[in-house]
């Protein structure tokens, strides 16, 4: 994920191709959650598996949120 | 710092300079097609509200058809199975085709305009998002009509019910997949935007308290929305495909189901109440004519929230059997929720202490929302506690305790939003007498409806029944007088809103509020079509 500490910029393609990394990064990791999702009912004990993709999640979380609250 | 002091922003050009996305390129659709089309932000946070309000009809119709039916004891209007649809439906459509579009529509009008932005950030996929939501709420009212009904499990959707419903259900979990993949969408736009596309100088801790509250919605809708989806794509493959996810008979486990869907659920409650923080943390600082008490410890507090409400989603299945240490855990974790929480409701008490206060419409709201979403809170923290909890689950103190978060926190949060930003949206000042009605009737008819559910709840009537026992029919038949006054409230809200788009009042000045000091003031009213083609810099 991108972010800018100045934030916008007039350059119009940087602009656009940091917004394209951004995006993409948070749609892959929507799509990584849905995946993991179902693939923890396939990993032995399916609560062992639900536990890693909710501890997942909420690292997710607590770093997205986090690395804003310092700027 | 809450947000930007007006003579520290200087906007940029807001003329109507087609020079945005596709649509400066000479080609520029009119009438259905130019909302068909459309790209620009304030178009599509149009979309989003008008489709909110046209659903949250629906669902009130549903909502009044119920309590018709509960007026008095017996059947007497509906089929039972019909009234679990019907039960099933208001959920489905209040929740994914009302409020979380009402916010959705918020963050598209405002979102770009506070943070100095010309347009979101992928302006195509915002119109994506948007037209998405229609076919999905076809599918879900279209349920009704197909053999078998409409899905008619609860909103939750839990196996076995679920597994065994007939093609309703199927549709229903298409409408999910859809709206979900359009949340999604949404949210990655708008993380995008606020991240990427901010005013020069304007850093995070300078952002308006409502762009904070949904960039971290946003988050929590990337986070949740895939285990939803995941959770109903394995529910549809139970269904069809010969899987055991879910399906005891199978060896699957239905209470894993209730696991996945309570930890999309219990976010999702924040989802749809974290932007109406926001809306309220505009408004109350506007009309005390003061900053926003405690911006960072406001910001750290919505950050908290999101976090904690991970971790607390099996107190939604204290009954369903677990050890101990587990109930213990998640009792505590709950509990531990309303610190955060009072931490906001002191800071709006805060603001508002010595301020020089007037009651416009959007502040009468946002006091209705503290004191009542605060009510909300307290029989949250009853319902935390789990030897309550075990006594109270499934009855109509629930019913009571949702609705006092989500209608008197979400809904109250957004009327007040709408009265709030409607002169900057239409150019028209609203009726503030016709406001004034609505806040007093909503507020009236409100606890008239909700507060007695209290009591019934205590007494024991459970929650999803058409019929009751006598000895719960007097409070019933006061529940039903007030969700009718307050369905017929909401009728001044639309008289209000045409009004405004008719442009019938006075004419809204750029600033019509004295107090209020975020971007979206120093525009004209109503915002042009394009705004910030040269951004604004913030001191």
């Amino acid at each position: 994920m991108v972010t800018n500490h100045s934030p916008r910029t007039d350059d119009g393609a940087h602009l656009r191709s940091a917004n394209l990394r951004t995006a993409l990064a948070v749609g892959a990791i929507a799509v990584l959650f849905f995946v993991g999702v179902i693939a923890a009912q396939f990993v032995g004990d399916s609560m062992v598996g639900m536990s890693v993709v909710s501890a997942a999640v909420l690292l997710f979380l607590a770093f997205a949120i986090g690395r804003n609250l310092r700027k | 710092m809450s947000s930007i002091p007006h003579d520290q922003a200087v906007a940029g050009h807001t003329d109507g300079h087609a020079g945005d996305h596709n649509e400066g390129h000479g080609y520029h659709p009119t009438g259905i097609m130019r909302w068909i089309t459309t790209t620009n932000h304030k178009d599509i946070g149009t979309l989003y509200l008008l489709f909110s309000l046209t659903m949250f009809f629906i669902g009130g119709c549903m909502a009044l058809t119920i309590r018709a039916e509960l007026f008095q004891p017996g059947l007497q209007i509906v089929h039972p199975e019909f009234f679990n649809s019907l039960t099933t439906l208001h959920g489905l459509i209040m929740i994914f085709g009302a409020i979380m579009p009402a916010a959705v529509g918020f963050a598209n009008w405002q979102v770009p305009l506070m943070i100095g932005a010309p347009d979101m950030a992928f302006a195509r996929m915002n119109n994506w998002s948007f037209w998405l939501l229609p076919p999905a709420a076809f599918m879900l009212i279209l349920s009704f009509f197909v053999p078998g009904g409409a899905a008619a499990g609860g909103w939750t959707l839990y196996p076995p019910l679920s597994v065994q419903a007939g093609m309703g259900m199927d549709l229903t979990i298409f409408a999910i997949h859809i709206m979900g993949a359009s949340s999604i969408m949404g949210s990655i736009n708008i993380i995008t935007t606020i991240l990427n596309m901010r005013a020069p100088g304007m850093t995070m801790m300078k952002l308006p308290m409502f762009v904070w509250t949904w960039l971290i919605t946003a988050y929590l809708l990337i986070a949740v929305m895939p285990v939803l989806a995941g959770s109903v794509t394995m529910l549809l493959t139970d269904r069809h495909f010969g899987t055991s996810f879910f399906n005891a008979a199978g060896g699957g486990d239905p209470v894993l189901f209730q696991h996945v869907f309570w930890f999309f659920g219990h976010p999702e409650v924040y989802i749809m109440i974290l932007p109406s923080f926001g809306i309220v943390s505009q408004i109350i600082p506007t009309f005390a004519r003061k900053p926003l008490f405690g911006y960072a410890s406001m910001v750290y507090a919505v950050a908290s929230i999101a976090i904690l409400s991970f971790l607390v989603w099996a107190h939604h299945m204290f009954t369903v059997g677990m050890p101990a240490a587990g109930l213990l855990f998640f009792m505590y974790a709950t509990m531990l929720i309303a610190v955060p929480t009072g931490v906001k409701v002191f800071n709006w008490l805060a603001t508002m202490w010595k301020g020089s206060m007037t009651f416009e419409t959007p502040m009468l709201f946002a006091i209705g929302f503290l004191f009542l979403f605060t009510m909300g809170g307290f029989t949250g923290l009853v319902l935390a506690l789990t030897p309550i909890d075990i006594q109270l689950q499934d009855t109509y103190y629930v019913v009571a305790h949702f609705h006092y978060v989500l209608v008197a926190g979400s809904l109250f949060a957004f009327f007040g939003g709408a009265y709030y930003w409607l002169p900057k949206w239409t150019g028209t000042m609203y009726n503030e007498k016709l406001g004034q009605w609505h806040f007093w009737s909503s507020m009236i008819f409100f606890n008239i409806t909700f507060f007695p559910m209290h009591f019934l709840g205590v007494a024991g009537m459970p929650r999803r029944i058409p019929d009751y026992a006598q000895q719960f029919a007097d409070w019933n038949m006061v529940v039903s007088i007030g969700a009718f006054g307050f369905g017929l409230s909401q009728i001044l809200f639309v008289v209000a809103v045409i009004k405004c788009i008719r442009g019938d009042g006075a004419k809204a000045p750029a600033k019509p509020w004295e107090g209020a000091d975020t971007l979206e003031w120093t525009v004209p009213s109503p915002a042009p079509h394009h705004t910030f083609e040269t951004p604004p810099v913030i001191a």
